[in-house]
């Protein structure tokens, strides 16, 4: 048993999923098992479907019941497989003996996991006493699973057997006249010699796979026993250990080789060094160059969408079509506009209704707020921390400012203009600030509303503003007076 | 190297292993499944009796019958995680082929297809295809993209506490390492000169003999368990 050679994964499994290991076993090796239990079968088959070829349910009866016989053939074959040693089927049939078959035709006939037991009669080769301790240790949780096993490969047996029977009765020509059943729905002779046949196949046709299942239960049963997958592992370790301390051994001869070398010629070994470097990059780039590391594309470009395909080609409506028609049969075009002086009217007053429909729906946000009694959003009462309330400016705006700047109050009288203008542009220009907007947001809103003296004045406001109020930097005194100009020109109740 | 996992390697280079389920194990999730349809049908049928066996009653239930023998399988595989009672019962899954799980649209082609494996009587199609991939796909499998997985977990015993755990001397490899683990957790399995034959295999690394090599490997397993 050499576990080098194992063909199979050897691993834990359920009981389940080791059956269809077994099954897989069976499709990698259905030739040779199939044909092994071909060969052993056939001889003894042919001879007893000759005795009996008057009524061929007896011989395969006893073809049936020779079945233990059967099995031993593939099984012993697929035991060599499994270590991946040939086996031809004629020489383990002649090497093969009949161990403790009788026992299997008579009494032991009757087991339901013939499949799993098999291989202790023929590989182990154990009887008796003997058998039946290994049987009890091999079994444990795994009976219900060869009963399952076996009841399962029956019901397919079955269903092949009777699956070829109707492949033949349905395939043969009604011409030829052959009668499988007779007038009283019996079995006519050729009916029970195609159910022969087509349960002979089946038979044969079953066995590997039922073999197998059996036997990768025993192999699994085994290997949980025998630790067969931490043998493989730790054999390859060792080898693995073995290997590397020999390597070891090589790379420490090499490098004291290498030692000796470069005391000899220190240049050159420092060369070779800087030369792999320089190889290694040019290697590098190269292989960074191919393909497979990806390629950059730029597209620049503007397409438009397909419409092509979602043109109907049956644009026109039939109800138009019609209407046309009656518009012909009814109305004289030569003679009387009046009829298309009414159809121009009717397409008009379409159009209008239709119009007014668009811009309702276009414009009914706007008209809806028209009815309400907000017609805006509630203009915001603080700006960056800054009041903007008409209520908590003083009256005279520009004389406050300048006061509290000759007072040496640059800020406050800087946030005074600043806040007076914002509050102004809410009440009078009514420009929807909002508390997230900043400095500049509230700039290029005003900038909007397209009037350019005021957008210019506010937008040199906000820079001495940002400048002072961010920057610290105190601007000169006549831009104070100039920014209070400008608003009395642009912002005050007075200005336009 | 014959084995039942299935692996899909994901972006990233990690593998995603299962373990694909044969026929066998099928058959009882199919027959456990039937026999469940069976009851729901008989209750059903007995439920539309009073409604009148020709009338209301035995309308509603061919609607339901023909809703039950299609609907079934695909109605428990979308919403209860790929497994109808019968499967569940069994430890088995039914999932996408890339390892995602099953969507409806898989699941109704896996499903309306069982008509065609069923020919020309009791599955034989759905056999012959099952045996005819090494992922056991009948023709609705295929034609879905779909596979049935085992998902049962092993219960591995825990190890014993009382081992003093012992890092390594030398590196090992996770299978290695894996594969000492697996000799700690199943050496109540293992018949003691079974443990012995193993320990010693690995004489270079623990630099034990017999019984003594046994515990080392012991050891080293409840190390890399994490019993620190």
């Amino acid at each position: 048993m050499n576990l080098d050679k194992l063909q199979i994964n050897a691993c834990i499994r359920s009981g389940w999923q080791s059956v269809d290991l077994g099954f897989l076993m069976a499709r990698a090796w259905f030739r040779p098992l199939y044909f092994a239990g071909l060969l052993a079968m056939l001889p003894l088959s042919a001879v007893l479907l000759l005795v009996f070829w008057k009524s061929p349910f007896w011989a395969l009866a006893i073809i049936w019941w020779l079945k233990p016989f059967w099995e031993r053939l593939p099984l012993f074959i697929a035991s060599r497989k499994l270590f991946d040693e040939e086996a031809g089927a004629w020489s383990s049939f002649r090497s093969f003996p009949l161990k403790d078959i009788l026992p299997w035709l008579l009494w032991r006939r009757f087991s339901v996991q013939r499949a799993f037991d098999n291989p202790v009669t023929v590989l182990e080769d154990l009887r008796g006493g003997q058998r039946r301790q290994r049987l009890r240790v091999l079994h444990g949780k795994y009976s219900d699973v060869a009963l399952g096993n076996q009841f399962v490969c029956f019901c397919f047996e079955l269903l092949v057997c009777f699956g070829i029977a109707l492949m033949i009765d349905f395939f043969t020509p009604e011409s030829l006249g052959l009668e499988v059943y007779d007038k009283f729905d019996d079995l006519t002779l050729l009916g029970e010699w195609m159910f022969t046949l087509s349960g002979f196949m089946a038979m044969s046709l079953t066995m590997p796979f039922h073999c197998m299942a059996g036997f990768a239960l025993y192999l699994n049963r085994r290997i949980e026993l025998e630790a067969w997958d931490i043998e493989i592992s730790f054999r390859s370790l060792a080898n693995r250990k073995r290997a590397s301390e020999s390597q070891a051994a090589g790379l420490l001869a090499s490098l004291m080789l290498a030692v000796i070398v470069c005391l000899a010629v220190p240049g050159s070994a420092d060369a070779a060094i800087d030369h792999d470097r320089d190889s290694a990059a040019g290697l590098i780039e190269e292989v960074l160059q191919s393909e497979d590391f990806g390629q950059e594309r730029t597209l620049r470009k503007w397409r438009f969408k397909d419409w092509s395909e979602e043109v109907d080609e049956e644009a026109f409506p039939e109800w138009l079509i019609e209407f046309l028609e009656w518009w012909e049969e009814n109305v004289d075009w030569s003679t009387d506009f009046s009829g298309t002086a009414f159809l121009l009217k009717i397409v008009l007053v379409i159009l209008f209704l239709g119009l007014v429909t668009y811009l309702l729906i276009r414009y009914r946000g706007p008209l809806s707020r028209l009815g309400s009694g907000r017609p805006r959003e509630k203009a915001p009462a603080v700006l960056f921390g800054l009041d903007v309330t008409p209520q908590s400016l003083p009256p005279d705006v520009p004389a406050q400012v300048m006061r509290l700047w000759d007072e040496g109050g640059y800020r406050e009288a800087l946030s005074l203009l600043y806040r007076a203008s914002l509050s102004r542009l809410i009440d009078k220009y009514e420009i929807a600030f909002r508390a997230s907007h900043t400095e500049a947001e509230c700039a290029a809103l005003v900038k909007a509303r397209g009037i350019e003296s005021l957008s210019d004045y506010f937008w040199q406001l906000t820079a001495v503003w940002r400048q002072l109020a961010y920057g610290h930097r105190v601007p000169a005194g006549e831009i104070i007076q100039d920014l209070c100009q400008g608003w009395t020109t642009e912002l005050s109740d007075e200005s336009k | 190297m014959l084995d039942t996992r299935y692996r899909v390697e994901i972006p990233g280079g990690i593998n995603l292993d299962a373990q694909v389920v044969g026929p066998i194990p099928r058959f009882f999730a199919f027959a456990i499944d039937l026999a469940f349809r069976g009851v729901i049908v008989f209750v059903l049928s007995m439920a539309s009796i009073p409604f009148g066996a020709f009338g209301l009653g035995g309308g509603f239930f061919l609607i339901f019958l023909f809703a039950i023998e299609w609907l079934y399988p695909v109605l428990f595989e979308v919403f209860w995680r790929g497994q109808t009672p019968g499967k569940k019962a069994l430890g088995i899954s039914v999932i996408n082929d890339d390892l995602t799980p099953v969507t409806l649209g898989t699941s109704l082609v896996r499903n309306l297809l069982r008509t065609v494996d069923f020919l020309p009587l009791f599955y034989l199609a759905g056999l012959i295809t099952m045996l005819s991939n090494r992922r056991f796909q009948r023709l609705g499998d295929l034609a879905a993209g779909t596979l049935v997985i085992s998902v049962g977990e092993s219960n591995r015993p825990a190890p014993q506490r009382d081992l003093v755990p012992l890092a390594p001397s030398t590196p090992l490899l996770r299978t290695e390492q894996s594969s000492i683990i697996d000799f700690l957790q199943r050496s109540q399995q293992l018949s003691e000169p079974r443990q012995r034959e193993l320990a010693s295999i690995l004489e270079g690394i623990t630099h034990e003999k017999d019984d003594n090599g046994v515990l080392q490997l012991q050891r080293l397993g409840a190390w890399f368990l994490g019993l620190r």
